[in-house]
């Protein structure tokens, strides 16, 4: 049996009148990749912030265990919380908000260099994981000169090249069409889960869900369902 | 309908409080700056006597000295007022709006914020008017009177700067074509001929040889017109080599930069070079003046023994004119940077929230656009005081050994203009704080 990467217990966030999570309790095991589905408004957005150190929720607990021992989330400052996200965690978001200014290798690379390491090092870092997604000759280009679906190869390698133990993705194809969506898709399992890493991934496309190995669904604020995604049944 | 949708979109929501504030800002900012500059200079018109015209003649290249960074103060605001509509405009197109009436709101908008904010940089003129009066000139205080302006000009002012506004709504529009998904395509970085250099070394050549060939001159008059040759020569070959310097500075800083917020600055300044220029092409006019004029200044202090008070007193105030122009130039860079930097936030927010997400602190993303301004500012505002000095060679050495003073006042008020500047920019310093806070 897994054990667990993430746990959070009794999840609660609201924003003014509105109530997006209301006593959410979910477990991530280490090396699943986990989608959290639900319609616009159904909190799972909100969750993925609470889970990653994003959003503090207003009542509940989330604990992150990596090699090094365990933290609660919840109790760190937003100094500390900024760190964790900076070394531990990944993030690919649907429009990839990429620098526009900067390469491709350059936006990789950033990641490493705001943990500390020598740019040398860090591009070289970068331009390998760039050459593992499919990128190899597209390392000095800039943002504006990739297609979509290069872009999201990009972030994904940003996501990962700080060796971050758990990637979240937000709507990471949202923005793609149906074949390229497929391929960046594939792109991002073979890139955490193939590697023994852990994705949580929000999207309301059950075609990428499935793809998981497993799937919950949100509404109203809760989690209402659970169900293993092909990649489990693969397994 | 498409008018009704349209004031549906133009009304300010909440969030959006920020950003049609700013606009207004800015355009208030320049009426005061404009009025005040107006006003001053007025005040030397109320003379009568021989050396007033001498007076009304530096109050005029006082005042176009002023006009680069005042149109670049306009400009920053009218393209704010123009970016904050973008979206919504591609969303009237999306809804079936014809490009004329996109075109007509877009004019309209422009045209109402910077009214508000003409009207508000009149009240603020009014304040400004009592310190303005106790400047000193001709050994007394200009004035309330002096410096007031009248209904006409009063009136004239913010009428021409709602027309500034309307100008370049229009030439913002057909310049950026706003397609219905509002996606605007991102060219390579632009590439700067080396040509430029080329012509601005053989342009200052050309200057040094003129002030060099001065003391063989017959009259006052040639030796005025060469002096104004060299000036406005050695200003039009900054525009021309500015922004190349600029890149070719930040090519440099690209290749070396060893932290996250170097590599960010260099990139964003090479992105597009002009644009870095014109936020602080006013200063290179100023420095260039400064050191050009305030050499002369001393000279002649220094030698020559003023035949009366009246040449006392005008050199004297000579040497006060060019602090307050470059004090003034530098305070409308600032105003300048401030609105640009505050326009560039609100452009990229989102990728500046994103970044706060993966865990970018708010100071590297702070550094980094401190830097993006501050290294463009520091490249003009020095290089163009080295360019005069270089033209002015025989008279900035001499300078330096008679009235080295007079250059230590010069640099410090420079030095002080890039801390004005670096303040502008630290005023947006939490706009950035808000746009990169993920708590939500």
């Amino acid at each position: 049996m897994s054990s667990f990467v993430i746990e959070a217990s009794g999840l609660s966030k609201s924003f003014g009148p509105t109530r997006a999570l209301a006593g959410v309790d979910l477990s991530v095991r280490t090396g699943e990749s986990l989608a959290i589905m639900g319609a616009s408004g159904s909190g799972k957005t909100t969750l993925l912030h609470c889970l990653a150190g994003i959003t503090r929720p207003d009542a509940g607990t989330v604990g992150f265990r990596s090699g090094t021992g365990q933290v609660e989330i919840t109790g760190l400052s937003e100094r500390e919380c900024s760190r964790l996200r900076r070394e531990a965690f990944g993030f690919v978001f649907q429009q990839g908000l990429l620098i526009p200014e900067l390469t491709a290798v350059e936006n990789v690379a950033l990641a490493l260099m705001l943990n500390g390491m020598p740019r040398g090092r860090a591009e070289q870092h970068g331009r390998g994981w760039l050459a593992a997604l499919g990128l190899a000759g597209m390392e000095d280009r800039r943002i504006g000169q990739l297609s979509g679906g290069q872009a999201q190869r990009v972030a994904i390698a940003r996501a990962q090249v700080t060796g971050a133990s758990v990637v979240f993705a937000d709507e990471p194809t949202g923005a793609l069409d149906s074949t390229t969506s497929s391929e960046v898709m594939q792109a991002l399992l073979d890139s955490t889960t193939g590697q023994g890493r852990t994705l949580v991934l929000v999207t309301h496309d059950a075609s990428v869900a499935t793809r998981c190995s497993r799937i919950v669904d949100m509404r109203d604020g809760r989690i209402v369902g659970e169900r293993v995604g092909a990649a489990e049944v693969a397994a | 309908m498409i008018a009704g949708v349209g004031w549906l979109l133009a009304r300010p929501g909440t969030t959006g409080a920020t950003a049609t504030a700013l606009p207004v800002v800015a355009f208030a900012i320049m009426t005061a700056l404009l009025l005040t500059v107006i006003g001053g200079a007025q005040s030397f018109w109320t003379w009568t006597d021989d050396i007033a015209v001498t007076y009304q003649a530096l109050a005029v290249i006082a005042l176009v000295l002023l006009v680069a960074p005042l149109a670049s103060l306009g400009g920053a605001a009218a393209r704010l007022s123009a970016r904050r509509r973008d979206d919504r405009l591609a969303t009237l197109r999306l809804l079936g709006a014809t490009p004329e009436a996109v075109s007509a709101l877009a004019v309209i908008e422009s045209v109402v914020l910077a009214t508000l904010g003409a009207l508000v940089g009149v009240v603020a003129y009014f304040a400004l008017v009592p310190p303005l009066a106790l400047i000193p000139f001709r050994g007394e205080a200009l004035g309330v009177e002096g410096v007031l302006l009248g209904w006409p000009a009063l009136i004239a002012v913010p009428v021409g700067v709602s027309l500034l506004a309307a100008v370049s709504a229009v030439v913002g529009l057909r310049l950026v074509v706003i397609s219905p998904l509002g996606v605007r395509t991102r060219q390579d970085a632009p590439k700067l001929h080396w040509l430029r250099l080329l012509v601005g070394v053989v342009v200052v050549v050309l200057a040094v040889g003129i002030v060099a060939v001065l003391r063989v001159a017959a009259s006052a008059v040639l030796i005025l017109a060469m002096l104004g040759l060299a000036f406005g020569a050695a200003l039009a070959v900054q525009n021309l080599v500015g922004p190349w310097v600029i890149r070719l500075v930040a090519r440099a800083q690209v290749r070396t930069a060893r932290t996250p917020a170097k590599l960010l600055a260099a990139r964003t300044v090479l992105e597009s070079p002009k644009a870095a220029w014109r936020q602080v092409s006013g200063v290179a006019m100023t420095s260039f003046m400064a050191v050009f004029a305030g050499s002369g200044v001393a000279v002649l202090n220094a030698f020559g023994e003023a035949p009366d008070l009246e040449s006392r007193l005008l050199l004297d105030d000579i040497r006060t004119g060019i602090l307050i122009t470059v004090i003034g130039s530098f305070l409308m860079v600032a105003c300048s940077v401030g609105v640009n930097q505050a326009a560039a936030i609100l452009d990229r927010r989102d990728l500046y929230e994103s970044l706060a997400k993966l865990g970018m602190p708010t100071s590297t993303m702070d550094a980094a656009r401190r830097r993006s301004v501050m290294s463009p500012l520091r490249i003009t505002a020095f290089g163009a005081a080295l360019t005069a000095a270089v033209v002015m060679l025989p008279l900035t050495g001499v300078t330096l050994i008679v009235a080295p003073l007079s250059l230590a006042v010069i640099a410090a008020v420079l030095a002080g203009g890039i801390g004005v500047v670096w303040l502008g920019l630290a005023a947006t310093r939490p706009l950035l704080g808000r746009a990169g806070r993920v708590e939500a």
